[in-house]
């Protein structure tokens, strides 16, 4: 409905939101308008940079200095169970090993999980990568038992002192968010080249979601189950271990089961910096090495320790039944059977390679098919990174070259661009949408400047409004004030480009997602397809995304576009479906009743239902494209992932540290805003 | 009340505030309101506290069955938590056989619990991980029972509630009313001298739930413990009380033996809990009875009873309109009646 132009909306039009926005163009405007007379403007001129990379470089290089003798002696007191576990998982014949897993998913899930396990592991024995996954498999068996621990003990510890909980769980947020890399600096300078470091980092990167879950599984207990075991005359040690903790069991089990995952992530993730004989840096090697046949084979072997892995303990979870423990020894005796009858005669386990002539034929497949179909690879590597990823980069005025785009790009044509912006922003402005109308303007400023040349008051002044419209004046101060630190530091360029890379990503995942949440939420069917591949992309470690974009589009900022796409499209996909299907269905009758159609239905009352929830996964969806940002560093990126990757090498742990925490607060600033407006939406619902 | 001396629960002036610094805006806002509890529950309430007990006091005698009756939110449970201290009333007295109870040290605190206090939970609070048997043991097993006794026990209280043949269940194994069953086998356990019960027969079907509170009737009257029974079932409340706390928004609006509560409700809230009562099934001739010497009996007497029901009374003097005498069990003349008062007892207000 438009008012009548007689009197004048001005007040309504001029809400708080539109207001920010005019801020935000008017500060855009500016800088553009004063970068020929002050260059300042748009880049951080290098003198106003504080040396805080140098700075938190020599503090934590000192204090870790203070560290070092009690880290090697913890290294090398942990250097005892991993050589048992080594022991134990290389020396036991392969039959116990296979045995014992398919026994163990018998007794956790029946047939279909002892099938499971049996087919898993006799992948890897036919793979050749027997040893290579032991290895793996035992610095995992000895950093979870660790994180288990320590996270154990710290969510009794947040949960007994209530004092501690808010500090535990900032700890833990931060935790998170620093990505896998920054962790592995700091470790390398403490603990030295070798498996130790990957298995500390490994144990360290999994206690937090154990620890979070123990915290959120003893607050969820019903507080009469804890009132009853008081009135029983329990002490405060038998309440928490005799009842509390065994009625949080399920929820302590989500937490191993993501523990787990998380430190078979990170153990893959960590021989990046080891030469160690395990499954990752085989992984590694093949690609360095453009075997991407083996490579393949190797990431599979991966994928199905995960899937293995996250399924068994999956239904430590969920499953309450548990299936007959003496067929379970029955398994395990025959596989022990097995080994002691043919002992000596057993072949080899790293002798079999039942599988590399279907890697070979990979290899030669994939050459005739690059060779074959390169072209048009090549076109849509071309077309994405000339018309989308550099525009959004260095902008159009930049990007726009006759090598690409087939004609040089004029001041004139930013003046149109600008002037075709704001007639169609004045019209939106008259029909009564200025803030869609100003956002516009905004965007096609974005777009001609290009988001690594952004002007820094441009986005400091964009970030602060955002964060009043999500969260008030105190998250738009946090949001400037982290920002600036990142300005400070000399990072920003970098950050900028972390920014843009994501963001594109983050984009792709938001419009490629949501059509096939919405998709899925309106067929069964395309969800009964979508939902495993769902299951599975969130089940494979990180590292593995970058084989196949690899193997058909080489190293370059467009692999990490898709792998980062890859990893971070299933939350939209999820949240999007789960927020359109769950409207409640008393209102979608009345719709009915009241004659809307099935498209009605949709536009105005389900996606206004499922926004919060989709702004949820769009937050999930964030943080996921900023997780993998990191790990796509090794396929070629620029920007804070690239510097992380870099200080690993160098063992620089100032750039290492600060690159980090410069990518820690840009998810952090996301994150936050995103959550605000989800929680504005919701209370605009009524929820 | 049916006890002597020392009660065996006594609560004084009871609050429970909740809300951060509590204790501290109570004795504010009692100071400036000059000790009315309304309206310092009000400002309370407008500072974002919750006051969900207000100002109780009341007594139970050792043996004696005291029921509370309130709408939901009134504080019946809270209340109840304050006296087992599971959470610390906000200020207010309240004592246990004499002794005081917000003073006793955490040792002491707990060996009341297992010695003296049983709690049947609204909501059950099984443990989830425990079967049946081990449920009801559990707080024998805190005492340091042998195993062979635990059992023993548990299985004759198990018995007691009917639930023989389950005792290898886990809770979610059990319908609502058998999981109510564990929940009051498991206070029994440990013979409790003090019961309390929040709302322990509402998951229950009709016929188990009268089933259940005559066999209750019948523990009670051999055990003769001291218990705290909440329900919201005034049917329940007259048949087994021996005396009605009413709550009404945290505060106690009157306490009375099942007939005054029935007959002469201290405001509209009370006497909208009578209001579907059948009166004349609960309340006795004695109730409605006055001295001889006020109410000169007539030439009539059908031979009413101070222990008859009002409609086994009204009954008996349909057509008689003279005031008529009461006798006691020995036949003696006691008091006297006027039918028209029976009538008017049982007069169903209009609203
Ligand atoms: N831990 C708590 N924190 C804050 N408020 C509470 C807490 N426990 C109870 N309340 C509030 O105190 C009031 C009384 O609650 P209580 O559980 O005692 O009610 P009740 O009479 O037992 O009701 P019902 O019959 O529904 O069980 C309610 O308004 C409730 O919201
Ligand atoms: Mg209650």
């Amino acid at each position: 409905m438009t008012a009548p132009s007689g009197q004048a909306p001005a007040p309504r039009v001029l809400t708080p939101g539109v207001r920010a926005a005019l801020i935000v163009l008017l500060a855009g405007a500016l800088s553009l308008a004063l970068e020929p007379a002050f260059p300042w403007v748009v880049t951080w001129p290098a003198e106003w940079t504080l040396p805080a990379t140098q700075w938190v470089g020599d503090g934590v290089g000192w204090l870790l200095g203070w560290l070092k003798p009690a880290a090697r002696l913890f290294s090398d007191l942990l250097r005892y169970p991993m050589g048992w576990a080594d022991l134990a998982l290389g020396a036991t014949p392969w039959p116990v090993v296979i045995g014992a897993v398919t026994a163990i998913g018998w007794y956790l899930g029946g047939l279909p999980m002892a099938a499971l396990g049996f087919v898993g592991l006799s992948f890897v024995l036919a793979s050749g990568y027997w040893s290579q996954s032991m290895n793996t498999l035992a610095l995992v068996a000895v950093s979870v038992p660790l994180a288990l621990i320590a996270g154990g003990v710290i969510g009794i510890l947040a949960n007994e002192f209530p004092r501690l909980k808010p500090p535990v769980q900032v700890v833990l947020d931060v935790m998170q968010t620093v990505p896998t890399f920054a962790y592995l600096t700091p470790l390398l300078i403490l603990f030295g080249f070798g498996p130790v470091v990957g298995l500390i980092a490994s144990a360290i990167y999994a206690a937090p979601p154990m620890a979070r879950n123990v915290i959120l599984g003893l607050e969820r207990i019903e507080s009469e189950i804890r009132e009853a075991a008081v009135m029983s005359g329990a002490g405060r040690l038998r309440q928490l271990f005799e009842v509390e903790i065994p009625s949080a069991s399920a929820q302590i089990m989500v937490g191993v089961n993501q523990s787990l995952m998380a430190a078979l992530s990170m153990v893959i993730i960590a021989a990046v910096i080891g030469g160690f004989d395990d499954i990752g840096w085989e992984v590694l090697l093949t690609m360095r090495k453009a075997q991407f046949g083996q490579s393949l084979l190797a990431g599979l072997v991966i994928v199905v320790f995960a899937v293995v892995i996250d399924r068994m303990s999956g239904a430590l979870a969920t499953e309450r039944r548990r299936h007959d423990p003496r067929i379970a020894y029955g398994l395990l005796g025959l596989a022990v059977g097995l080994a002691v009858v043919f002992g000596a005669r057993l072949p080899e386990a790293s002798g079999f390679d039942l599988l590399a002539p279907l890697a070979d034929a990979v290899d030669r497949g994939l050459g005739e098919f690059t060779a074959a179909n390169g072209d048009w690879l090549a076109g849509i590597k071309n077309g994405v990174m000339f018309f989308v990823l550099l525009p959004l980069r260095i902008g159009l005025d930049q990007a726009v070259l006759p090598f690409t785009w087939g004609f040089a790009w004029t001041p004139a044509m930013s003046g149109a661009l600008f002037a075709a912006a704001a007639l169609l922003c004045l019209v939106l402005v008259w029909r009564g949408r200025a803030m869609a109308g100003l956002m516009l303007l905004i965007g096609a400023g974005v777009l001609e400047t290009g988001i690594a040349n952004l002007p820094w008051p441009f986005v400091l002044v964009g970030a602060a409004a955002l964060g009043w419209m999500a969260g008030g004046w105190r998250l738009a101060a946090l949001s400037v004030g982290l920002l600036s630190t990142i300005l400070l530091s000399g990072l920003w360029e970098r950050a900028l480009l972390s920014l843009y890379l994501s963001g594109a990503a983050v984009l792709a995942c938001a419009v490629l997602g949501g059509l096939i949440g919405l998709w899925a939420a309106l067929s069964p069917t395309v969800w009964r397809l979508v939902r495993p591949v769902c299951d599975m992309l969130q089940t494979i470690p990180l590292f593995v995304f970058l084989i196949p974009v690899l193997m058909f589009f080489q190293i370059g900022e467009f692999s990490a576009f898709l792998a980062i796409c890859a990893y971070a499209v299933v939350p939209m996909i999820r949240y999007t479906r789960h927020g359109l299907i769950s409207t409640p269905p008393e209102l979608l009758e009345a719709a009915v009743a009241s004659g809307a159609t099935n498209w009605q239905i949709l536009r105005d009352l389900r996606a206004p239902w499922a926004a919060p929830t989709i702004l949820l996964g769009l937050n999930q969806t964030i943080l996921y494209a900023f997780a993998m940002l990191v790990i796509a560093a090794l396929i070629g990126t620029t920007g804070l992932g690239q510097s992380i990757y870099l200080a690993l090498g160098r063992a620089d742990v100032g750039l290492g540290l600060s690159a980090g925490a410069a990518m820690a607060i840009l998810a952090f600033i996301s994150d936050r805003l995103v959550q605000g407006f989800a929680a504005e939406r919701r209370r605009a619902l009524g929820l | 009340m049916t006890g002597t001396g020392v009660p065996a629960i006594a609560c004084r002036n009871v609050w429970q505030v909740f809300g951060p610094n509590a204790r501290k805006a109570l004795d504010r806002a009692l100071e400036r309101s000059g000790g009315d509890v309304d309206s310092a529950a009000r400002s309370l309430q407008q500072s974002g506290l919750i006051p969900a007990v207000r100002d109780a006091s009341f007594e139970v005698g050792k043996g004696e069955l005291f029921v509370v009756m309130g709408l939901s939110g009134s504080g019946k449970s809270t209340i109840l938590r304050c006296i087992a201290r599971l959470i610390e009333a906000t200020s207010g007295e309240i004592a246990l056989d004499g002794e005081d109870i917000a003073r006793a040290s955490k040792q002491r605190l707990t060996q009341l619990r297992r010695e003296k206090m049983g709690m049947v939970f609204q909501h059950f609070g099984l443990f989830p991980h425990m079967t049946v048997a081990e449920n009801v043991a559990y707080p024998l097993k805190v005492q340091g029972l042998d195993r062979a006794r635990r059992r023993a026990r548990a299985q004759e209280v198990i018995s007691l509630v009917g639930l023989e043949g389950r005792e290898g269940a886990f809770p979610r194994e059990l319908s609502g009313g058998q999981r109510q069953r564990v929940g009051i086998a498991r206070s029994l356990a440990v013979n409790p001298d003090i019961w309390f019960l929040d709302e322990p027969f509402s998951a229950l079907d009709p016929l188990i739930r009268r089933q259940l509170q005559d066999e209750f009737l019948r523990i009670q009257g051999s055990l003769k413990k001291s218990i705290i029974f909440i329900t919201h079932d005034i049917a329940e409340a007259l048949k087994l009380a021996d005396r009605i706390a009413i709550m009404r928004d945290g505060r106690i609006v009157q306490i009375g033996a099942p007939a005054d509560i029935v007959l002469r409700p201290a405001d509209d809230y009370v006497r909208a809990f009578s209001r579907d009562v059948a009166k004349g099934r609960h309340a006795r001739v004695a109730s409605v009875m006055q001295p001889v010497a006020q109410l000169a009996p007539g030439p009539d007497d059908p031979g009413l009873r101070a222990d008859m029901t009002l409609d086994a009374a009204l009954a008996r003097c349909m057509a008689l309109y003279q005031p008529v005498p009461v006798h006691d069990g020995q036949g003696r003349v006691i008091g006297a009646v006027n039918p028209a008062d029976l009538a008017a007892a049982l007069q169903v207000e209009e609203p």
